[in-house]
């Protein structure tokens, strides 16, 4: 695989916003024309070069790898809208790294700050550390957040995170977060996500799900009330296919969604199991 | 006894809080150009006419801070030394805006373009969680008077105006005689749902306490329990089900309900998400019967100040300049978190105490750079900012347009002159335009 690699001379004292930095912006340039790249500090335009050491070389898209080394907590963007080839982050990483992404792999070995992976499209996403708030969560105002791709967060995440997060069986997209521990909100307005937390959750996870499926293998601080026990499983089939086995309390909502597909009978009082938003946490 | 001359101006739109209220009547005296008496006002409103008078707080003369002391200057100097901050920031932010009119807004917002700043407003720390729960999921409101005139049921969730907006009950919503409600107080059901029992609750028919920080839990259960699930709780958020079973009754049983929603809301833990579901409520109960919602907007023209922005960017707070388009994102681009994180490098205060206000970390950090305030009067800002602008009140010293907490504009009037050099905060935005443009050699 071609590499380049980027080395953080020195942390930024503002925001750099650095969304030229993916395989597709890079790809079959020189190493002089990739120092030209104009990035952005505050309102000043510099070049790439004015900020990083960079070497290395790369001739197809799919066959670049980039490995940024520094503490780039203060650089934004990183890989975005990205659709093909790696990005390798050593160090902590800022906003909206590898936002939009639809194809390739951003491994991220440090912390990552808010909105990573924002309205992912595809590709895979892996942050071996923390993760701020907002991942893989819609921009505001969207009603279709992340529609297809795997995150994957060793430690935890924010609050709000897939937020509007937009799967789809028919449409065979499974957008996919596996983290550490999670904070409030959860999966908020998800319409079939498959969330699955390897620890705790805090408050309303699943908070106006209309479909989805959320694992919680911890504790929940606080369960939304509109979240109705269906009973215990030994087993659980997501959406695409996969198991999860041990024992689980299953949950069905959110029943406060007017749109939930989780119909109550009227006269017999029970829940219908179609597609609707499902919720198990660890018996 | 010296002779006063005195002048009485009517219909005076009172610049103070987000009810603006229009019939003021304000007695001038004229050779002392000082305010002597205010009627109809409440107690805050007249406090800010009377705050207009000369006295030892108001600047009369611009100030520049130099060895740590403020120093009168001209003019000339003042606006030369904040253009000269404002042109070498590389990440300057212009904060403010809710307390002037709009034509000084959209000058501010013509300013921020021409610096590639960012430009905020003060619901990025009241309503702009409200703002966000609109864009995701739109909102069912009307003009105050819809509520006056029909309203037979009316929701307080975390808002208390018999202080924050003390003539909002008189005008509009709990004591008035409206079309359909010819009895006033009478024929309204007001509920009250805070955490704490408040002079407002402690005025309606029925008050809902619910555990701080848990509003999110029970609108969900009103939600739920108004589509008929059984829930498998016995209580939620300190309020048990069958209370909250007759809540829903109440709701679905009126002819005409409102939810008046404030910060108790908007900046408790889980901000926007509380409104989210809050209008998803109100939406929801038009299944079965004629529901509105209204934020009770709290600095008199920050929603002129959204409008403005909104029509001039696409945004309404929160936006940044520095790629040259517009873009936005609260969190990211928000006073208060940009200030903790120390993002900014020059700030430019216009009608606004952020110092008062703001975490004490983000004070901090507004502190440690180049300052400027625009204000009539000193604040913990002004006292420390580098250049100091005197403005004229708009409302009560110029003219100027606002907006009314639903988005009625009213245009403000003029009853008595600014003292010193003080000018409007429009006229001082335009000196400044204009020699930041000549500094950028425009
Ligand atoms: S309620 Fe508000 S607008 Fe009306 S007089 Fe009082 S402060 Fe002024």
């Amino acid at each position: 695989m071609a590499e380049i690699k980027l080395k953080l001379k020195k942390k930024p004292e503002l925001p750099l916003e650095a969304d030229i930095i993916t395989p597709d912006n890079l790809v079959g340039k020189t190493i002089a024309e990739i120092k030209k790249l104009a990035i952005y500090h505050g309102k000043e335009v510099v070049k790439l070069g004015d900020f990083f050491d960079i070497s290395g070389k790369s001739t197809d898209i799919n066959d670049t790898k980039i490995i940024i080394e520094g503490d780039l907590s203060n650089v934004k963007r990183i890989g975005e809208k990205m659709s093909g080839g790696e990005i390798v982050v050593n160090g902590n990483v800022g906003m909206h790294v590898g936002n939009q992404m639809n194809g390739g792999k951003i491994t991220v070995n440090g912390n990552a700050d808010d909105w990573a992976g924002a309205m992912l499209q595809g590709g895979e996403l892996e942050i071996n550390g923390d993760a701020g708030h907002y991942v893989g969560a819609a921009y505001r105002g969207f009603w279709q957040g992340m529609k297809n791709g795997t995150i994957k967060v060793k430690g935890k995440v924010g609050n709000e995170t897939l937020a509007w997060v937009n799967g789809s069986k028919p449409g065979n997209r499974f957008p996919k977060l596996i983290c550490g521990s999670a904070g409030a909100f959860l999966g908020i307005h998800s319409h079939g996500g498959i969330i699955i937390v390897e620890g705790d959750s805090d408050r309303c996870a699943g908070a106006d799900q209309v479909r989805g499926t959320i694992v919680i293998k911890g504790k929940i601080s606080r369960l939304l009330p509109s979240f109705k026990k269906i009973g215990e499983v030994n087993e659980i089939e997501l959406p695409n296919g996969e198991k999860i086995t041990g024992k689980y309390i299953e949950y069905s909502g959110d029943h406060s969604v007017a749109k939930n597909h989780s119909k109550i009978d009227k006269k017999t009082g029970e829940i219908s199991n179609s597609s609707n938003g499902r919720l198990y946490i660890a018996a | 006894m010296v002779e006063r001359k005195i002048k009485t101006i009517y219909d005076v739109v009172c610049p103070f809080c987000g009810t603006l209220c229009d019939d003021l009547e304000v007695d001038i005296d004229i050779k002392e150009d000082s305010v002597i008496e205010v009627r109809n006002g409440c107690q805050i409103g007249t406090k800010k006419f009377f705050s207009s008078n000369p006295s030892g707080h108001r600047y009369l003369k611009p100030r520049i801070k130099t060895n740590g002391e403020h120093k009168e200057v001209s003019w000339d100097e003042a606006i030369d030394a904040a253009a000269d901050i404002l042109v070498k920031a590389k990440r300057p932010l212009l904060y403010g805006f809710s307390s002037t009119e709009c034509e000084a807004q959209s000058k501010g917002v013509e300013l921020a373009e021409i610096l590639g700043a960012i430009l905020d407003n003060t619901a990025s720390v009241c309503h702009g969680p409200s703002l966000l729960a609109i864009q995701d999921v739109g909102a069912p409101l009307s003009t105050l008077g819809e509520y006056k005139n029909r309203a037979d049921l009316v929701i307080f969730w975390g808002s208390n105006p018999v202080h924050a907006h003390p003539r909002h009950l008189g005008r509009y919503s709990e004591f008035v005689r409206g079309y359909f409600r010819k009895d006033g107080r009478n024929d309204r059901f007001i509920i009250v749902v805070d955490p704490r029992n408040t002079h407002t609750a402690q005025i309606a028919d029925l008050f809902i306490q619910v555990k701080p920080n848990e509003d999110y839990e029970l609108i969900n259960a009103i939600r739920a329990v108004l589509r008929g699930v059984e829930l498998d709780v016995k209580e939620v958020s300190g309020v048990s089900i069958e209370k909250i079973r007759e809540l829903v009754d109440m709701l679905k049983l009126c002819n005409f309900g409102v939810i008046f929603f404030g910060m108790g809301l908007t900046q408790t833990l889980a901000h926007h998400r509380n409104i989210d579901a809050a209008i998803c409520l109100t939406r929801e109960l038009n299944d079965h019967t004629k529901f509105l919602l209204e934020p009770m907007r709290g600095h008199y023209n920050v929603t002129g100040a959204n409008q403005v922005f909104t029509w001039n960017t696409g945004y309404a707070y929160s936006i940044d300049f520095s790629r040259g388009y517009p873009r936005y994102n609260p969190g990211e681009f928000s006073s208060v978190d940009l200030l903790i994180k120390d993002e900014v490098d020059s700030s430019l205060i216009v009608a606004s105490d952020p110092a008062s206000n703001f975490p004490a970390a983000a004070v901090k950090n507004l502190f440690k750079h180049p300052l400027i305030s625009i204000d009539p009067h000193e604040t913990p800002t002004s006292a420390f900012a580098d250049v100091v602008l005197p403005a004229a009140f708009a409302g009560i010293e110029c003219e100027g347009t606002a907006y009314r907490m639903d988005s009625v504009p009213l245009r403000l009037r003029k009853v008595k002159n600014a003292p010193g050099e003080c000018i409007s905060d429009k006229e001082i935005l335009e000196k400044l335009i204009i020699k930041v443009k000549e500094k950028l050699g425009e």
